[in-house]
């Protein structure tokens, strides 16, 4: 099991987090063309490498923080 | 009468035998004795035994190879235990012990004849016949079914089997209680780190404990310095089964006095891998007969069991330990009939014997009589662990060995027997070093050297063909065919022939499978690699893994009254609540006519406060919450981003600032982490605070017509006339004595209703308070079922029930809510672009022709078999006397009027009439607004 | 090909003679009708049946490791079409019918048993929705049905049905053709069929990168060298977004571990596939003895098949839940496998914006019960140029116009 290191809490095993997805900005709503939004919804990057995501401390601060994991190892590094 | 114990020797000086405490046992039902410390193997072979159980395939007689834990013939049924290590597993009193794979009996194995035929049963020979036709494809799977090795499950709960976990976080864990890894525990112990010493069998010391009289000696001051070293705690009986990502180790251990099997998670700082070696089998013919033994085995049966293996040994050899094995034998009486010296080229050409080892032939043709072989022929370095933590073993050609890389993984190191050789002074000095470096937290570059390797004969299969993997009755011949027919990958061989996938995973077996695979297919064993060795590295029981089990259950203060008055359980999610207290159609009907009390509790509750809480609700929930006057409430209802209807609920303006939030029952969490992810990630600038409030109340609905007069007995300091307190409106006062409780004015029943929220500690009181002052009123309690009839009645969906995972607000019928006239709200373009398109379907309230037949829920909608929608909801009506219905149809359907065919379970077709509006009953809702 | 019966079996075993190859080595060739990425069942199962049905022949299936090493030789080879809606029911159905007849068809014994599948309903929300895929099912002509405790202790005598257990079980959905199969067997089949028929298998040959030109596929670009190819099928699962972005094509797909773990055998006990969705767990015996288990996919992303502790603690916990007695059973070996999850649950099969690229991906958990069918499918695309009706449902488009499939209303672990 490995760990991330939550800004509020420290170093916690990931079994307290929710993932809650890669970080992707969310398109207006007002202006984004279907195609757009629901790429938005439904498409990922889901790279096989250093990835931005956004984990939430469900069992900890309650906080949504930014994490940056690798997918292949799931090494955690501090979001640059 | 028990047999003599023809084979034991006298007192050993390491033996484990505690000689004054006899022990009585039965195999196949005959009794035998032993002594404590005896092995229920080394108890059987005192007395003789020699055949032990019966191979997988071939049901081939087999006995004693490694009298270890990896023992492929040793596995017995103990009692109603299938698969018990019987070279491993202490004997004790009264023991029942079967072996397992024999019918039947261990002597007389009528499948046997299957090794008569083996030769038309090679590997993965079923995938070549009983093909056709597949309709007897059954039968022949049963017969093979009955070919399944392993033990017996009895089907009866063991009540009395206790397992539990255990949480650790120590600096170093150490992987063997060998002399590498007791030096490794003593250094890092010594460095100040706590250290967990773990090791397999029933006492520290690895192959010291079988050496000559230096090693004793030496085994004595290290357990002497390892019992008197503060911070380290030595686990025996244990095993470090797997290694995960951050060093998160599992331990089994077992042998406790009060639980079966214990599962400790370890957080380690370093891992220290010191398991030693494991000694390798040599492949030849009749290399699985009853006699034919390892040289470790010999050696263990000799010095920790004082058993004399046999009368008469052949002895091949090639490496220190081998001879030392035959020093052994010599000082046990047996008579070495021939040592062969694979260093000087000797070799076995096969064992001869039927059940049994009666001679060898040599190499070079000679026989010798005996009943004993033994080899002692390479060794295998049990990197398990290391692979789990992400090495790759590599092939060392002059040493016939897999090695650990040197770049081993941060906080994972080697130490001793694993990583190299040495005298047993210089695996301790390795272990020292290892061991001080783990407790110092050096990186790769700290790392102490690994001990050097010292040359040994490359040898893995004689000039015979002979067993591969014992537990499957895989042979070389096997593996050959199976690389000549495209299976020639060290995977593909595995999968095809199964070698390396029984009991002991390998460990016995996989270097084997890759040097025959090698010498098929003209590959270097380098170039082939072996298998990825997966956790666990030896077996675990389900009863540790699950540990004891922590499900916690939730329940709302006034449990005690449900139980006392005989409510049926409904679970739902972590709650229970009560379902209903006996007649839920009374129940219902009670609150139609009377007054009814129903516990709420489980009802999500979010205090939102702040300057920017309209905002929020303006995001979270598809209507305008932009005007809600202080003292109202308003329902709500929430779609996710991609339209689908996510949660609803009521929400309430209790101060300029301060906000109540109701969700679902089960949305309850996902609900509040919703808020928290739209006001962390995309508006902290707003300044809203969300605190769950959905245990600080116990939360009652009070029902029907004479709900009012009810409330007006126990409620000070509100007036709750129509005037003052109208519908949708919440006030705050003392309800039953008990001050600052909630009450809205609301009904998902159809009835004059209100909700009251009391501080959870006064919620029983409440409860009682409301059935007794109540009670002329004709105040009575009811469940989740009749709140679902009068829900239903009224036409009130449940998301989740009558919305699944694709439904959008339209689909619900929520189209009126939705206002598209906001700028944004979460899921706003897709309901803007469903609005424009239309929907597909429509949610509806239907009513079956025949009012006596209730459909069941899930029931299809059909235009003769094409499904056009679905019942979601369907009861039997107290108040209509007839059944009424909630369900989906296409949106052409949707009409008033519209009679449809509903298909029922049993098969028939009934028909169903769509209904001006959602509601059944009352639809103007007059009641609720009374 | 050489043919395997009982009676080849003995001459053989008579004579001593050896096996051909099941398949064999080639040189890889320059251009190809059709390249296939992924000699898992899917890519070999296109194959065999683009050769088989529509004497296309000329093909190589690329595979950058072992045949049948990717989730293929992964899952726990359990077979069903229980789906929720009408086209998943079909779609899957039809597998089973190929199933059915697979080992004739191949000459192969895939060992198909059909010793039925319960899925356990624990709650009234599950008997529900179990009761609704009863009745699409039946509507589809599946057999599948709802059955009470009693009937569920007579086909699993180890269960504990008691009314009083932490989660207890209300009903199953019963599905009598569900069962299990041996999953490298269909693999194995279905390569020595296609590579009879001509297709070439390539193992140890990963695809590096794909040649796009003026919005078509040109061919691939392989660890041994260039390959020219006017149709390019992307059968891989794990890696399907990967493999997909070579070709720039972006998917709606998220790569999950799925762990598996089997016991130490024991004499058979549990003749019946079972499946709780609400304990996230599934289990079966095998021929062999083990019982051999699965669960939901791990709850975030990842390419990593390491397998973790907390995966077998709480499968443990939820087995034994069911079936208290078999506490003392041993787990043998964990292990994982990579899963390309979709948001709606159900698979992306046909054209893309790239001409001749083509998707065979996003199989989720499901990937080997469909295998047959999606090869067949596959085939009957790559040979006419136009998408069977069956697969229709499936295609990439449906993302970008709303269109999502209805699997998405069932359970989440549906094995």
């Amino acid at each position: 099991m490995f760990q991330i290191p939550c800004p509020h809490c420290g170093l916690r095993n990931v079994a307290e987090f929710r993932h809650a997805g890669e970080r992707r900005p969310r398109p207006d709503p007002r202006t984004a063309t279907p195609e757009q939004w629901r790429s938005y919804l439904y498409t990922y990057d889901n790279h096989a490498d250093w990835t931005r995501e956004t984990w939430y401390h469900r069992l900890g601060c309650r906080r949504y923080i930014g994490v940056e994991r690798h997918t292949v190892t799931n090494e955690i590094r501090p979001v640059s | 009468m028990s047999p003599l114990a023809t084979h034991r020797l006298d007192p050993q000086p390491g033996e484990l035998l505690d000689r004054s405490r006899p022990l009585s046992f039965t195999f196949e039902g005959n009794p035998y004795t032993g002594f404590a410390g005896d092995s229920i193997a080394s108890a059987l072979a005192a007395a003789g035994v020699r055949v032990f159980s019966r191979s997988f395939k071939y049901h081939r007689p087999r006995g004693i190879l490694t009298a270890s834990h990896l023992d492929p013939g040793c596995t017995v049924q103990v009692g109603d235990e299938p698969n018990v290590r019987a070279a491993a597993r202490g004997l004790a009193e009264g023991m029942a012990v079967h072996a397992q794979n024999a019918w039947p009996s261990l002597r007389l194995d009528v499948r046997a004849a299957n090794g008569v035929v083996g030769r038309f049963l090679t590997a993965g020979f079923y995938y070549k016949t009983f093909m056709a036709p597949q309709r007897l494809w059954p039968a022949y799977e049963r017969v093979l079914g009955t070919f399944a090795p392993g033990g017996r499950m009895s089907g009866a709960v063991d009540t009395l089997a206790e397992y539990d976990q255990r949480y650790a976080h120590p600096d170093v864990v150490v992987a063997g209680g060998g002399p590498a890894g007791m030096g490794a525990a003593l250094a890092a112990a010594q460095a100040g780190a706590e250290v967990m010493l773990v090791e397999q069998e029933h006492e520290l010391g690895g192959h010291l404990r079988w050496g000559g009289p230096a090693e004793l000696v030496l085994l004595q001051d290290l357990r002497a310095a390892v019992a008197a070293a503060p911070g380290i705690e030595v686990l025996l009986d244990s095993v470090v089964v797997g290694r995960f990502d951050g060093n998160w180790l599992s331990i089994v251990q077992r042998d406790l006095p009060h639980v079966e099997e214990r599962l400790i998670k370890a957080r380690a700082a370093a891992l220290v891998v010191a398991p030693g070696l494991v000694e390798r089998p040599y492949v030849f013919a009749g290399n699985d007969l009853p006699g034919v033994m390892l040289g470790t085995a010999v050696r263990r049966l000799i010095n920790l069991y004082a058993v004399r293996p046999g009368t008469q040994a052949v002895v091949l050899t090639a490496n220190p330990e081998g001879d030392a094995g035959v020093a052994d034998l010599q000082r046990a009486g047996v008579e070495v009939a021939a040592v062969l010296d694979a260093r000087r080229g000797e070799d076995l050409r096969r064992a001869l014997g039927r059940g049994g080892v009666t001679g060898v032939e040599t190499a070079d043709g000679r026989r010798v009589a005996c009943d004993t072989v033994v080899t002692s022929i390479g060794w295998t370095a049990p990197t398990s662990l290391l692979n789990m933590a992400g090495d790759r073993p590599w092939y060392d050609p002059s040493a016939a060995r897999f090695r650990p890389s040197d770049d081993l993984p941060e906080g994972v190191l080697a130490a001793g027997g694993i990583s190299g050789d040495g005298t047993v002074e210089e695996l301790v000095e390795h272990g020292r070093s290892v061991g001080a470096a783990a407790a110092a937290g050096h990186g790769a570059a700290g790392r102490p050297a690994a001990l050097p390797v010292r040359a040994h004969p490359e040898r893995f299969r004689a000039s015979t063909h002979g067993i591969v993997d014992y537990s499957e009755d895989v042979s070389s011949k096997d593996i050959i065919a199976a690389a000549a027919e495209g299976y020639d990958s060290s995977e593909l061989v595995k999968r095809y022939t199964t070698a390396t996938m029984g009991p002991s995973q390998g460990k016995l077996e996989t270097v084997n499978t890759v040097a025959v695979l090698a010498e098929a297919t003209g590959r270097p064993i380098a170039d082939l690699g072996t298998t990825v060795w997966r956790p666990p590295y030896a077996p675990i029981s389900l009863g540790a893994l699950a540990g004891r089990v922590h499900e916690p259950v939730r329940h709302s203060p006034m449990q005690p009254w449900h139980e006392a008055h005989g409510a049926a359980q409904l679970i739902a999610g972590a709650w229970i609540r009560p379902d209903h207290y006996g007649d839920p159609q009374a129940e219902a009907r009670g609150v139609r006519e009377a007054v009814g009390i129903i516990d709420v509790t489980p009802l999500g509750k979010l205090d939102l406060r702040g300057p920017d809480v309209p905002k929020l609700l303006n995001l979270v929930y598809v209507n305008k919450w932009s005007k809600l006057a202080e003292g109202s409430v308003r329902y709500g209802v929430m779609c996710a981003e991609d339209g689908v209807v996510m949660d609803d609920g009521v929400t309430g303006r209790l101060g300029s600032e301060r906000y109540l939030m109701s969700t679902t029952s089960s949305g309850a969490a996902t609900v509040w982490e919703h808020l928290e992810n739209w006001l962390q990630t995309e508006h902290p600038d707003w300044q809203v605070h969300v605190t769950p409030l959905t245990t600080y109340y116990a939360s009652i609905n009070v029902a029907g017509p004479r709900s009012r007069e009810l409330l007006a007995r126990v409620t000070e300091g509100i007036d709750l006339s129509p005037e003052a307190f109208p519908y949708m409106r919440v006030r705050t006062g003392r309800i039953a004595g008990v001050d600052e409780c909630l009450m809205w004015r609301i009904g998902f029943t159809g009835e004059l209703s209100y909700e009251l929220h009391v501080p959870a500690s006064y919620g029983l009181q409440a409860w009682e308070a409301l059935l007794s002052v109540g009670a002329d009123l004709g105040c009575a309690a009811f469940g989740v079922e009749a709140q679902r009839i009068l829900r239903l009645e009224k036409g009130h969906l449940i998301v989740g029930q009558d919305t699944d995972g694709l439904t959008r607000a339209y689909d619900a019928a929520l189209g009126p809510m939705v206002k598209l006239d906001k700028d944004d709200f979460v899921g706003r373009p897709e309901l803007f672009w469903q609005e424009q398109l239309g929907e597909q379907t429509r949610l509806v309230a239907l009513q079956p022709v025949d009012g006596t037949i209730v459909p069941a829920e899930a029931s299809q909608i059909v235009r003769r078999n094409a499904i056009v929608g679905r019942i979601t909801s369907s009861r039997m009506s107290p108040t209509l006397g007839r059944s009424v219905c909630l369900g989906y149809v296409e949106v052409g359907l949707a009409e008033p009027g519209t009679v449809v065919t509903v298909l029922l379970p049993d098969g028939r077709r009934i028909a169903a009439a769509v209904q001006p509006q959602l509601a059944h009953v009352d639809p103007e809702g007059e009641r609720l607004r009374a | 090909m050489a043919r395997y019966s009982a009676l080849s079996l003995l001459r053989r075993g008579l004579t001593g003679q050896d096996w051909p190859p099941a398949w064999r080595l080639h040189d890889l060739a320059r251009a190809y009708d059709v390249v296939i990425i992924g000699a898992g069942v899917h890519g070999l199962a296109t194959a065999y049946y683009l050769a088989a049905r529509h004497a296309i022949t000329n093909i190589a299936v690329l595979d950058k490791a072992y045949l049948g090493g990717g989730g293929s030789g992964r899952n726990t080879a359990i077979i069903r079409s229980n789906y929720l809606t009408p086209e998943g029911v079909r779609f899957y159905d039809r597998s089973v019918k190929l199933y059915e007849n697979l080992a004739a068809e191949l000459n192969f014994n895939v060992m198909f048993s059909q010793r039925g599948h319960l899925t356990l309903a624990h709650n009234d929300g599950s008997l529900r929705t179990m009761r609704w895929r009863a009745e699409v099912n039946k509507l589809e002509g599946v057999d599948s049905e709802m059955i009470g405790p009693a009937q569920i202790q007579q086909l699993v005598p180890f269960m504990d049905v008691s009314p009083d257990a932490r989660y207890p079980i209300l009903g199953a959905l019963y599905h009598r053709p569900g069962g299990t199969i041996r999953h490298d067997a269909v693999n194995w089949g279905y390569a020595r069929a296609a590579d009879a028929l001509g297709v070439q298998i390539h193992q140890n040959t990963e695809v590096t990168g794909v040649f796009v030109d003026g919005g078509a596929v040109r061919g691939v670009q392989t660890s041994r060298g260039a390959v020219s190819a006017p149709v390019v099928v992307n059968c891989t699962a794990g890696w399907s977004s990967l493999v997909s972005a070579l070709a720039g094509v972006r998917l709606p797909v998220s790569t999950h571990a799925l762990q598996a773990a089997v016991t130490e055998p024991v004499k058979m006990f549990l003749r019946t596939v079972v499946v709780s969705g609400t304990l996230h767990v599934y289990v079966s015996q095998t021929d062999r003895g083990e019982l051999v288990f699965g669960a939901s996919t791990d709850p975030f992303p990842s390419y990593s098949m390491r397998g973790s502790l907390e995966f077998t603690e709480e499968l443990a916990g939820h087995v034994l839940a069911l079936m208290p007695s078999i506490a003392k059973l041993r787990l043998l070996r964990q292990w994982a496998g990579l899963c390309d999850m979709t948001p709606d649950f159900s698979p992306i099969m046909g054209i893309t914006p790239v001409e001749g690229f083509l998707l065979d991906v996003g199989w989720g958990t499901y990937g080997f019960k469909a295998g047959p069918v999606a090869g067949e499918s596959m085939a009957e695309l790559i040979a006419t140029g136009k998408t069977p009706e069956i697969m229709a449902a499936f295609d990439l488009a449906r993302f970008a116009e709303g269109r999502l499939v209805g699997e998405k209303g069932a359970a989440a672990v549906g094995h």
